[in-house]
């Protein structure tokens, strides 16, 4: 089902600059997935090698944080929005 | 800027860093996160985020606040101007942390920072009044401070 994924920052940078893009996937990690076959390094981006989001890895589904979902795992529907964010931080 | 250029004086109206200072107190004991939008180059006004991690020590702004400012910038014809927060405790400079951040990965200093362009603002609540310092964080880590007139 086709999603729109919005990215900021350097996330941008590894999709060649787009700010919206239009990706399928019945989970978070299979959005990311087929994003990666069009630009590869956006899952490593995102993702460690045990799966998990980065710690500064911000991913919403419409308004809710998919930490406080179900992760990568959590499901998408027709017309859901995605936002990805590096976090912004300091001390 | 290349490098040997003075750098030029960025003028900030004293409203908008009153309202910066103003939520750095109010936000103690933690510090206060936000972000300045500007309107043909020139800084308008003052957001403030909520800092997710609250603590003396850290700020993390909320990631859906940010993405709802970005989309006022688009509306609104306005850019990002800079990024502030306050040091409860230490001065008006960035810190390690800070520095880190600025790069994603955090800490891979040597490329293009997450915002570039963008200048970090610290307020510090160390002294009184409370300093308000201006910065760039470039690639490598390097961080070069901007000269400000607060009008």
């Amino acid at each position: 089902m086709a999603v729109q994924v919005h990215v900021t920052s350097v996330i941008q940078r590894v999709v060649g600059g787009q700010r919206t893009i239009s990706a399928d996937g019945a989970t978070v990690i299979e959005l990311i997935d087929d994003i990666e076959a069009r630009y590869p390094g956006f899952r490593e981006t995102l993702v460690g090698e045990d799966g998990k989001l980065h710690r500064f890895v911000n991913i919403y589904l419409n308004d809710e944080d998919v930490r406080f979902l179900n992760g990568g795992d959590t499901e998408l529907s027709e017309g859901d929005e995605v936002s990805i964010l590096p976090a912004l931080a300091g001390g | 800027m290349s490098e040997g250029d003075a750098p030029e004086l960025v003028t900030i109206p004293r409203s908008l860093v009153d309202e910066m200072v103003a939520h750095a107190r109010e936000d103690l004991p933690n510090e206060a996160c936000g972000i300045v939008h500007a309107k043909d180059g020139a800084p308008v006004t003052v957001h403030r985020v909520t800092n997710v991690a609250a603590s003396p020590y850290r700020f993390e702004m909320h990631g859906m606040e940010q993405i709802r400012l970005e989309q006022a910038r688009d509306e609104n014809g306005e850019t990002l101007f800079a990024i502030y927060h306050s040091h409860v405790a230490s001065r008006a400079y960035p810190s390690q942390t800070d520095v880190r951040m600025a790069f994603f990965p955090p800490g891979e200093v040597d490329q293009e920072p997450a915002y570039p362009g963008t200048l970090y603002i610290l307020v510090s609540l160390a002294e009184e009044p409370p300093p308000v310092h201006a910065y760039h964080i470039l690639e490598g880590g390097v961080i070069e401070e901007q000269p400000i007139e607060i009008v």
